[in-house]
């Protein structure tokens, strides 16, 4: 339309529009809109700015889980391998700390576990001392590197191991130093390929001829060592044909002795007796260098939470250095952002946007991308948590961590956000008019 | 129109009104003592050299700089003692403002220019894309009305600038340099329509230093290093028709 001379106009509605309220300014609604357009009219730019915030947000959302999901798996590894579980062992580096020595000397003998056996009654469900070594398996033409292991029939309850097929050999075998074993998933695999049941067949350990017995199940690769390369077999027969380590006093030793409690809130008294027990055998006088060891699961697994512990304080700490780092980059372009839009800024003012109205709009906007950065980080971190998957870890998600990133992005907008924004609310209109 | 006439209310009244700008050592007096009625329904230009002090006046009467000294009443209220966000609500309320760049906000539609004053007025959504769709009618470009600035040419930019001014009923249209970066026949278009409100009984003070802008108010108002050189009548210039004598020659006369 082209007003002309003389043509007449349309009169402007002369009544004013209701101005139901006044206070609220552009409110957080308003402010979001204008936000939302800034954000997406730059949208390589917006993504940069925030970029900080996703990276932080996302490595804590993905370390957590993954740590999670380790120590929950851990956790699961420890409980398979029995529970109410008391083991006694040879002291790490115990008596004197020669460098020479590699590894532990072997103090515990079979008689300490056949003491241990017989000293609680009731309050042990059952003992097992193990040895082990790392022998030669064949069967026919087929070889392969086993770990031997020698105990007593009580192990398959006490370390929670039962056979898939066959059974475990019995106390008169263990009496008799019978030649059978019980073998692992991977030794079936490795010697027993074509054979339909390995059971009642023979395999050569080290040359000696042993007759099968049981096979164990699958117990996955995870877990300390291969459980699946094991073949376990009577300790009476183990000590006969394979140990060469004995005691000082000449007594054949065995690595470990487990003691399965028959009341978990025994432990740590059952603790306190077997250290007692054995310090007497021993004639060991030193409490605190004794040349045994009794751990209890229990400590494995709070030191375990220990560690966990201190890894998650790891993560924060990285995930508020980031989330800071962040919250700069997100205040340096907001700061740039109102430059650019000074004039816009003194165009708003002079329509009547208070300085309250243009606060609003900036923080809104910083807080807006921070929260999405947040959101886009959570996602990330998701994603990249389930990649981690492919490599062995299953990823444990808990609301905490999501919860604190999130809530903590939209903190970091908002407090980084507020000087850009006051900056802009204080500028002159004449001079953000007059900006070029 | 003389003061006698009706008794119409005065809009804006200046008294002796000065403007000091510092910088370091240096001080200067951009506006010293400048005292101005302009009354409702009046359409004033505001004409003076650059560096004159028009363009601090301007600023003053649109309450986006503050005296140094002196008394302004806006519609008989006193405003020179506003708080900032008094002034804010002021400038949504009684000031509609028109630049010589338009200044429109680039990533807004049409519509959504209009309807800034109306946000910041707290009128609901409804009503003010109502209202502002009106208004882009009354200038003719409510069919584009979806567009974005860039879109548009200037003379039409302009004219969405008017609309977003009026669109809080200001008591005050004030508009400075508003054909500056115009060509002569949209400026013509742009002056059309500021007539066309100024005969509908709204108030217009147009700040220019082109003669033949200043052509088309009944009353102009020249600025000379910060006081007010001349104050006349004349016979403004009818849009579309060329004006009837040179203009320095005509507000010589008046």
């Amino acid at each position: 339309m082209t007003v002309q001379a003389g043509e007449t106009v349309r009169p402007v509605p002369a009544s004013a529009p209701a101005r139901p309220r006044r206070g609220g300014g552009i409110g957080l609604g308003g402010a979001f809109v204008i936000a939302w357009r800034a954000i997406v009219g730059t949208p390589l730019r917006s993504i940069l700015t925030a970029l900080g915030v996703i990276i932080g947000v996302a490595a804590v959302v993905a370390l957590t889980a993954i740590g999670q999901g380790s120590t929950a798996g851990i956790t699961r590894n420890l409980e398979s391998l029995g529970t109410n579980l008391l083991t006694v062992q040879s002291a790490r580096g115990g008596g004197g700390g020669s460098l020479v020595r590699a590894g532990p000397r072997q103090t515990v003998t079979l008689k300490d576990a056949e003491a241990l056996s017989t000293a609680f009654g009731a309050r042990i469900a059952g003992v097992a001392p193990t040895a082990q070594s790392s022998v030669q398996a064949k069967a026919g033409d087929l070889n392969a590197q086993v770990t031997l292991l020698g105990t007593w029939p009580a192990y398959e309850t006490v370390r929670n191991s039962p056979v898939a097929s066959g059974s475990y050999f019995t106390q008169a075998d263990v009496d008799g130093r019978k030649r059978v074993a019980v073998i692992g998933a991977q030794v079936v695999t490795d010697l027993f390929a074509d054979t339909p049941d390995p059971v009642g067949q023979k395999v050569r350990l080290s040359g000696v001829s042993f007759t099968v017995v049981g096979v164990l199940p699958d117990k996955g690769n995870s877990g300390f060592g291969n459980a699946n390369s094991q073949v376990i077999v009577p300790l009476s027969t183990y000590i006969q044909r394979f140990s060469r380590t004995n005691s000082a006093s000449g007594q054949p030793t065995v690595s470990n002795v487990y003691l399965q409690a028959t009341d978990k809130d025994d432990l740590t008294a059952l603790v306190t007796d077997v250290t007692d027990l054995m310090s007497t055998r021993h004639e060991q006088t030193d409490p605190d260098n004794l040349d045994f060891s009794v751990q209890n699961q229990a400590d494995s697994l709070a030191s375990l939470n220990t560690i966990t512990n201190t890894l998650t304080l790891l993560v924060g700490a990285i995930a508020g250095i980031s989330l800071l780092v962040g919250g700069i980059g997100i205040m340096n372009i907001m700061l740039v952002s109102v430059t650019e839009r000074t004039r816009e800024i003194g165009v708003r003012k002079a329509l009547g946007a208070r300085p309250r109205d243009i606060l609003t709009q900036f923080l809104v906007e910083a807080a807006l991308l921070s929260l999405g950065g947040g959101i886009i980080g959570i996602g990330l971190g998701i994603a990249t948590a389930y990649a981690g998957n492919s490599f062995g870890i299953s990823p444990v998600f808990s609301a905490t961590p999501i919860v604190v990133a999130f809530v903590f992005s939209a903190l970091v907008g908002v407090f980084f956000g507020y000087y850009p924004a006051a900056r802009a609310a204080r500028l002159d209109p004449v001079e953000s008019l007059r900006y070029e | 129109m003389t003061a006698a006439a009706a008794a119409p209310l005065a809009v804006v009244e200046l008294q002796d009104i000065r403007k000091i700008y510092t910088q370091g050592e240096l001080v200067f007096e951009a506006l010293r003592g400048v005292s101005l009625t302009i009354l409702q329904g009046e359409m004033v230009a505001l004409m003076g050299p650059s560096g004159s002090g028009k363009t601090t006046l301007m600023q003053v009467i649109g309450l986006l700089d503050r005296p140094s000294s002196g008394s302004y009443h806006l519609a008989g209220r006193d405003v020179t003692t506003l708080g900032e966000n008094d002034l804010a609500r002021a400038r949504n309320e009684d000031i509609g403002f028109v630049f010589q760049a338009f200044h429109l906000l680039p990533r807004q539609t049409l519509l959504e220019n209009v309807e800034v004053p109306l946000v910041y007025a707290g009128v609901p959504p409804r009503e003010r894309r109502a209202r502002a769709l009106d208004l882009l009618e009354r200038v003719g470009l409510a069919d584009k009305a979806g567009s974005r600035p860039s879109q548009i040419s200037g003379g039409q930019k302009q004219r969405v600038a008017v609309a977003r001014a009026l669109a809080g009923s200001p008591r005050l249209l004030l508009a400075d340099e508003p054909t500056g970066n115009l060509d002569t026949r949209t400026s013509e278009e742009v002056m059309a329509l500021f007539c066309a409100l100024h005969a509908e009984g709204t108030t217009v003070v147009i700040v220019t230093h082109e003669a033949d802008i200043g052509a088309y108010a009944e009353r102009v108002v020249r600025v000379r290093d910060g006081l007010i050189e001349s104050d006349r009548q004349q016979v403004p210039r009818r849009p579309g028709v060329a004006a009837p004598l040179p203009v320095a020659q005509a507000v010589g006369e008046a």
